[in-house]
This record gives C-alpha cells, structure tokens and sequence, in this order.
C-alpha cells in the first residue's frame, strides 16, 4: 500500500495537474522519480492508460477550473454595461467610448489574462514531463490530445470560447481603447484623432494622469506583455479578433466623421489610406509584434494576421468613408462644381465597393425631403435639378443612376404648372440654374438615329449597363441615347415634348416684348438663335416673326415719324408695335374706347400706314401700349407713364369733373368692375375721389394728396405687367373652337352621339388639322359651353344639336 | 386741370385690306403665309385680279404657271389679269 502512495506522491511531483489545478510552478523533478514511476507503469503495463488519465485529467482542469476562473472576472456584475450584452458586436463597440470606467476594464483584463497564462503556463510544463516519461515522443498514443502540436493552447481556446460571455468584447475593447490612446501618443500621432480629454492640457492624453505622473510607458509594458501571453497562448487572434475589428471599425468611422464632413472641395481618400496605414494598421503590428521585437528575428514581416486585417479594413473604409460622402450628398450636389473631389473620391469607392443601390435610395430620399414638397420654389427645384444632373453626370457616364435619382424630381415638377414658364425664363435670363449658359454652349438635341450608328463604330467602348438595377426601369427607358442626352434635353424631357415648351417660350416672348415696347429686340434674338440651334427653326417660327414684327414696327415708326406732311398739327407722337396676329399669341379680349380727338390721331397714323404699305391696314389694340402723360393740377404737374386705360380716364375727367362709374364705362367700354380697379390707380394718386358710392369726382384743390406724390412710375409698371394676352385656356377653347363644324356636321348626320363618339372621330379629323390633341375632359367642357350656349342639348348621356 | 399726351406706344395688328379672309389656293389666311414662305407682310404679299379676287403672290404664280393655254382665275373662272392699283 506504501508503495502505491510513494508512486502517487512521485505522480504529484511529476503532474500536479492530477491534484488539481495549481499555479505553483512545478518544482524540478529528479530523474529518479520518472524512473520510479516509469517502472511501476510498465510492470502494470498501462503506460498509455496513463496517458490518457493525464489528458483527460488536463481537459477537465482546463474546462471546469481554468475557464470559469478566467471568465469570472468577467461576470455581468463586474462589467458596467450589461445592457450591451445583447446587442451586436457593433454597438458594443460603440459602447465602449461610453463606458465609465475603461481604466478599471483595462487593469481587471490584465489580471484575468495574467491569471489565465499562469494556469497555462503550469499546464504546458506536462507535456514535456509526459514525454520524458514515456520515454521518447514516438511512444505517444495518437488518442493523448494534450501532446499533440498545440493541443493545450486549441483545448484552452474551444473551451474559452464555449463559454464566453457576452459581455466579454465589451472588456476587450476597453483594454484596446486604451491601448490606442497609449499608442497614439506615443507615436505622436494624437492629433489625427483628437480626443476629448485633449483640451485639458494638464492631463497625459495617453493615461489621463497629470502629466508628472504620467505612467504610459508602464502601461504600455503592460499592454505589451498581455498581448505576448495571449499571443503565446494562441487567442489573440480568436478571443479579441472581434472587439478589436469593431474598435478600429469606431475608430475609422469617428476619423472619418472628424476630418471629411462637410468638407467636398478636396480629395480625402490618400489622406485617409496613410492614415489607416500610419496609424491604425501601424498599432495593430504593434499589437501582434511589438513584444517580440526584441527577439527581431524577422521584424519586417508583418504577421498573416495582419494583413488580412488590413484588407478588411481597407474595405470597411472604403465603405465607411461612401457612406458618409452619400449621406452628404444633397449638399455635394448643391455644391457642384466646387466638390468634384468629393465625387471622384466616391467614384474611386464605387469602384471597389459596390453601393449603387445604396447610393440611389439614399439620394432619392434626401431629394424627397429636402426639395420636393411645397415649400420650395419651382425655380430652387430646377437649380437642385441641374444642379443633380450635373454631378451624378461626373460620378456616373451611363446615366443610369441618373435616371433613377431624378424621376421623382421629373414627376414632381410635372405637377407643378409654374416649371415651363420658370424653365423658359431660366433659359434667357441670367439665373441660378445656369440654364442660359447652357443654352450658350449651344449643341444641338442629339438625334436618336445618329448615336445609334456611334454604337456600333464604337463597340470596342462599349460598356454593358451596370447591374443591380430595377429592370422595369430600364425597359421604361432603354434607349441609351435619353440617358445620355445633355442638361437642356433633360430639362426640356421633364413635360416629354418640345412643342408645350416652345408654346410657352412664344407666350413669354410676347409678353416681354409688350410690356417693354422699346423696339429693342437684340437680346431676344439672340435667345432665338441659340434656341433655333437646339430645338430646330420649325418650332420657333412663329418666334422670328414676332421679333421681325418688333423691328419692321421700328422701321415703320421711323418712316411715319419722318414724313413731314403728317408731323404739323398733331397732338402728340404715335409710335406703334405691329404685330402680326396670326403669329402671335392671341390677345385676351379686353377693349377700350379712345375718345374722339385721340381716335383721329390714331387714324392719321393708321392712314400713313396705308400709304407706306399699300393694301394693309391696321386695327388699334387700344388697350396695350403705354402712354406718357402730363397732368397740370393747380399749381404741380405729374409726369408719368401709365397704361392707355389709365390715360383715358383721366383725360375724360379733363372735359368733366364729375363722372358716374356707368357713363365712363360706356364711353370708353371698359367694363365697370375693371373700371373701379383703374380709378383706384388715380385714386391712390389724389386725383380722383369717390364722393358718393358710384360717383368719381376729380379734385382740383392740393390738400392733403401731396403724401401720394412718392406714387412712383413702380406702380404705373406693375399694371402694365398683367398679361395682354389671352390666358392658357381661353387659347385651348379658340383651338378647340376649329372642331365646332365637324361636331355640328357629325351631329346632323348622326343626330346624337354621345362623348367618347366624338372624342374617337374628332382624333381622326385632328389628324387634318394641324395636329391640335384635346382629351375627352377638354372636349367635355367645350361641349358643355355650347350647351349652356343653347347650341347643344345633352340629355341621356348623348349630345344633339338644339333645334 | 389739364392732360397733356406727350407720347403713346401702341399695340396694333396688321391686315390686308381684302374682301376674303383666306387664300384661296393654299387655304392659308392672308395675313399668314403661303405655303413656301416663313415670313408675312411684305415678303409675301397679296395680289388682286382684275375680277377682284386675291391670292398670295406666290400662289397664284404657281397656279398659272401650271395651266398650259388660258390663264384663269382659279376662283371664277375668268382669265386673269393683274390689277395694279
């Protein structure tokens, strides 16, 4: 029985495993003691027997002694933010800048792993003791794991991370947090990424000590010697791999926030590679070689691990830093041209990462939110527009992207009925789109046809379309030709034809050139040349001969001025803006009755006319014009320019002082609600006053009018600026009216139709007649005005002529 | 008080003194063009036969270009003289 307890006393000393776990470093073993027990082995004939007890016995120490105590340093209570626990490695990290106490994370990690490699340290003694046991390593069972390469170290990790706790990452990304601050100053380096403690300039930005205290370099050993246990022991890699990957994904994330946002005009992304290369990968070979530099054996290479870290993070840069440029990318548009660094570095991102799809929903929403709604003028929204073909144009030649971010834009402005007019007028004035500039480069709209042809010279640019693209988008617009069609198209495509705009382009004109009346064409005709060049002369016809009609009135004017026969006894100078009428917008239908001696003079010219031009006449649009008046009143005299309705009305108070709002309106035919609205005008000037309801007296005397008198011409102007001609719809109802004896025709011979009927025969006619489209609602109001017209009855759905 | 007109910019459309409104050729109005040209006025004008119809210039050249033997007016049939006024 002795026996038995001297040989488990030799045992013991040989493995104190088998006694349990203990961190006592075995003492030397005499030689004799393996050789007592080796012989009682082989007599039992159970060498490997034994074995297998060490190994299990091994295992079981690891598993239930070393591994709980390892991880109860690290139980829910111990670390502050349990709330984490459950949550994804990312937010853990995220967590870490808001732990309060990292400096205590970071010494408790220090002792866990002090401990740990103790535990190992007194376990990896066996493997040797067991071999020299046996006698040599060939005798080894295969079964025995612990002898195997590594075998405690990949026993000690499966069990460590079998049991790891979710809080665990929270605890090493403190330890790391730490360790980078230590670094970053070290390598002076803190001021890329400037912490928060920085401003407290008595603290070391490393340690938060007072500077005299400041025990980084002690620190740093520590960090230094961790990290060569851990590596000794196989987990750095496995155990802290995670946290540190999220720690320096906060890191890049937190840089990138700092130094790039809302900075567009220049390139970061060299910036951010050095400082990824400088700073971060530089601290993580410091984590995995620093230790060993001492050794330096091989110092230069860099560890497998490293690298592939490297590549990772390069990646998650890349995408970190185009998030953060899309994220901002509204304002990279609005910015555009001054933040093309921005978008070639997101171009370089594109191409490594791909994020179109991120790329368009983002861009797409902040467009929504920030000028689709109503709240922003038309014109910001074209700006935005452009201003968005512009750069997405720089980042994207396919267009693709283009035509994806920009549909709603288009959708909405379709709906709003003030784009043609803002777009029209952002053609020929100077204005923040650039439109006019634009429109001075002056290409022409590309034809279909031509590019057509291009492809196939050009296939060996051809590029396929990029994937990841909703497909019904690209059947909707598959011709490459729409998508890479220049700014003023793409403007011009938002309503999907040139005729609605060029319509527009004539009533604006119109209303230009009648409400200056000063003869001067020269801008105009230069927006009609370089209009002429991209949308063709057809459409702009009508166009030249309203600016033609501008200078053959100045001609004319000058021929009537110059003859000399006409100038004695005229009252006063008559210039006159000829317009011809079938080439013009129509005007609206207001009048005006001149009285007598002023008609005369209008007749003169209008005889001048006759002679100058033989055969032609002229009918006097009385109403437009402008008119430059003296009024003597007492003792003051107003010079003004007015419009001739204005004019009229007070030279009609010149012969009578007292007028009833009736009797002026049926001398100068301007109906009496009109009317009122003029006298206002004269009203505001203390010329004229309403001394009973209906009843407008002039008053001579000067009392207290002499406030009025800073009434400028701005006023007189703005009357003016009410449009001469006819409104949208009372142009469409003209159009329409062309159809009335094909429908009283159909109706004859049919007797009665009902809508849809005609609408169907009315197409094929329109076919005939200049091409003017309607919808069946258009045609319905027009039907129904002649039914209130009593020109038709409508009754049980259908249509008849009334009898 | 007194009102005194110094000077007036009016608005006024032209138009042929005619007893038609539209060509009867081209179908077109007078005041607008025959089919050939792009300007109105003076750069197609009307003219008048002696049997008092009219018809832009350019198409009533044309159409008497094209008829071999008698000139006629298209309108009334009778052989057509150029009224100078």
């Amino acid at each position: 029985m002795s026996d038995i307890d001297v040989l488990w006393g030799d045992v013991l000393k040989i493995f104190p495993v088998l006694g349990g776990l203990n961190t006592v470093p075995a003492e030397e073993v005499d030689e004799k003691v393996y050789e007592n027990v080796r012989r009682h082995l082989s007599i039992l004939g159970s060498v490997e027997t034994f074995a297998a007890v060490v190994d299990l016995e091994i295992q079981s120490v690891i598993r239930n002694v070393l591994v709980p105590k390892f991880w109860k340093h690290f139980q829910p209570g111990v670390v502050a933010s349990e709330q984490s626990a459950s949550s994804g490695i990312n937010d853990q990290a995220l967590s870490i800048e808001a732990l309060p106490d990292k400096n205590r994370l970071f010494t408790q990690f220090i002792d866990a792993i002090n401990e740990l490699y103790e535990g190992f340290q007194s376990l990896a003694h066996t493997k040797p003791r067991l071999v020299q046991l046996l006698g040599s390593e060939d005798k080894v069972p295969r079964s025995v794991k612990m002898l195997q390469v590594d075998g405690i170290k990949t026993c000690l990790r499966d069990s460590l991370l079998a049991q790891l706790p979710p809080t665990f990452s929270v605890v090493v990304g403190a330890f790391y947090w730490v360790h980078f601050k230590l670094f970053t100053k070290s390598s002076h380096l803190a001021l890329a990424t400037v912490d928060s403690d920085v401003f407290d300039e008595l603290l070391c930005i490393g340690c938060n000590f007072d500077v005299e205290l400041c025990c980084c370099q002690k620190l740093t050993e520590m960090v230094n010697q961790t990290n060569m246990k851990l590596f000794e022991m196989n987990l750095i890699d496995r155990l802290t791999g995670s946290a540190l990957t999220a720690l320096i994904k906060l890191k890049i994330k937190e840089h990138i926030n700092d130094t790039c946002m809302g900075i567009f005009d220049r390139s970061h992304l060299k910036q951010l590679e050095t400082w990824l290369s400088d700073v971060i990968m530089s601290w993580l070979t410091n984590i995995f070689t620093e230790w060993k530099s001492k050794d330096s054996i091989h110092d230069e290479e860099v560890p497998a691990s490293v690298q592939s870290f490297k590549v990772k993070l390069t990646y998650f840069m890349y995408e970190t830093f185009a998030q953060s440029v899309i994220s901002q990318f509204f304002s990279i548009i609005i910015d555009y041209p001054d933040s093309i660094p921005a978008i070639d570095d997101l171009k370089i991102c594109m191409e490594k990462i791909d994020m179109r799809v991120y790329l368009t929903e983002s861009l797409r929403s902040s467009l929504e939110a920030r000028i689709l709604h109503p709240g922003v003028n038309t014109m910001d929204i074209l700006t935005g527009y452009v201003a968005a073909i512009k750069a997405i144009r720089h980042l994207d030649n396919t267009g693709v992207i283009l035509e994806m971010v920009t549909a709603p834009i288009k959708d909405y402005l379709r709906k709003r009925n003030d784009t043609v007019r803002r777009v029209v007028t952002g053609l020929t004035e100077e204005g923040p789109t650039d439109l006019s500039e634009e429109l001075a480069k002056g290409e022409t709209v590309k034809d279909g046809k031509e590019s057509g042809l291009d492809e196939f010279s050009n296939w060996e640019n051809w590029e396929p379309d990029p994937f990841g693209i909703d497909a019904n988008v690209m059947q909707y617009n598959s011709s490459r030709v729409m998508r890479s069609a220049d700014i003023i198209s793409m403007v011009v495509d938002i309503y999907g034809s040139k005729e609605l705009f060029m319509t527009e382009y004539r009533n604006l004109m119109a209303d230009r050139l009648l409400a200056q009346l000063d003869f001067n064409s020269e801008k105009e005709i230069r927006n009609l040349e370089l209009l002429k060049i991209r949308f063709g002369e057809s459409l702009l016809h009508s166009c030249e001969v309203m600016l033609k009609d501008v200078t053959d009135s100045k001609r004319i004017n000058a021929h009537i001025h110059g003859d000399s026969n006409r100038t004695e006894n005229q009252l006063f100078d008559i210039s006159s803006l000829i317009v011809s009428a079938q080439f013009w917008p129509s005007f609206n239908k207001e009048s005006l009755q001149l009285p007598e001696e002023l008609e005369n003079e209008f007749k003169k010219y209008t005889k001048a006319y006759e002679a100058y031009k033989g055969n032609r006449t002229l009918n006097w649009r009385t109403v437009t014009g402008r008119v430059n008046i003296s009024i003597e009143i007492g003792d003051r005299t107003l010079d003004m320019v007015v419009s001739p309705t204005l004019a009229v009305i007070i030279y009609h108070f010149q012969n009578k002082t007292e007028w009833s709002i009736e009797d002026l309106s049926t001398i100068t035919k301007v109906p009496a609600s009109a009317l009122r609205r003029r006298l206002s005008f004269w009203q505001n000037h203390g010329l004229i006053t309403e001394s009973t309801p209906g009843i407008f007296t002039l008053l001579e005397k000067e009392s207290e009018k002499s406030q009025f008198e800073e009434m400028s011409l701005t006023e007189a102007d703005e009357e003016d600026l009410e449009s001469a001609m006819a409104s949208a719809s009372d142009q469409r109802e003209e159009e329409l009216q062309v159809f009335w004896s094909y429908i009283v025709g159909m109706l004859t011979n049919l007797d009665s139709m009902p809508i849809d009927r005609i609408h169907q025969m009315l197409k094929l006619f329109a076919s005939h007649s200049g091409g003017v489209e309607f919808t069946q609602d258009e045609l319905k109001h027009f039907l129904q005005r002649k039914v209130r017209e009593h020109k038709l009855i409508f009754s049980g759905g259908v249509y008849q002529l009334a009898k | 008080m007194k009102v005194t007109i110094k000077s007036w910019t009016g608005v006024a459309t032209w138009r042929w003194i005619a007893n038609d409104e539209n060509c009867g050729i081209c179908r077109m109005s007078f005041e607008s063009t025959c089919p050939e040209c792009a300007l109105p006025g003076d750069d197609c004008p009307l003219v008048w036969g002696v049997c008092s119809h009219c018809f832009h210039m350019h198409c009533i050249v044309k159409w008497l270009n094209l008829q071999p033997l008698n000139k006629q007016c298209p309108m009334c049939r009778q052989s057509w003289k150029f009224n100078i006024h």
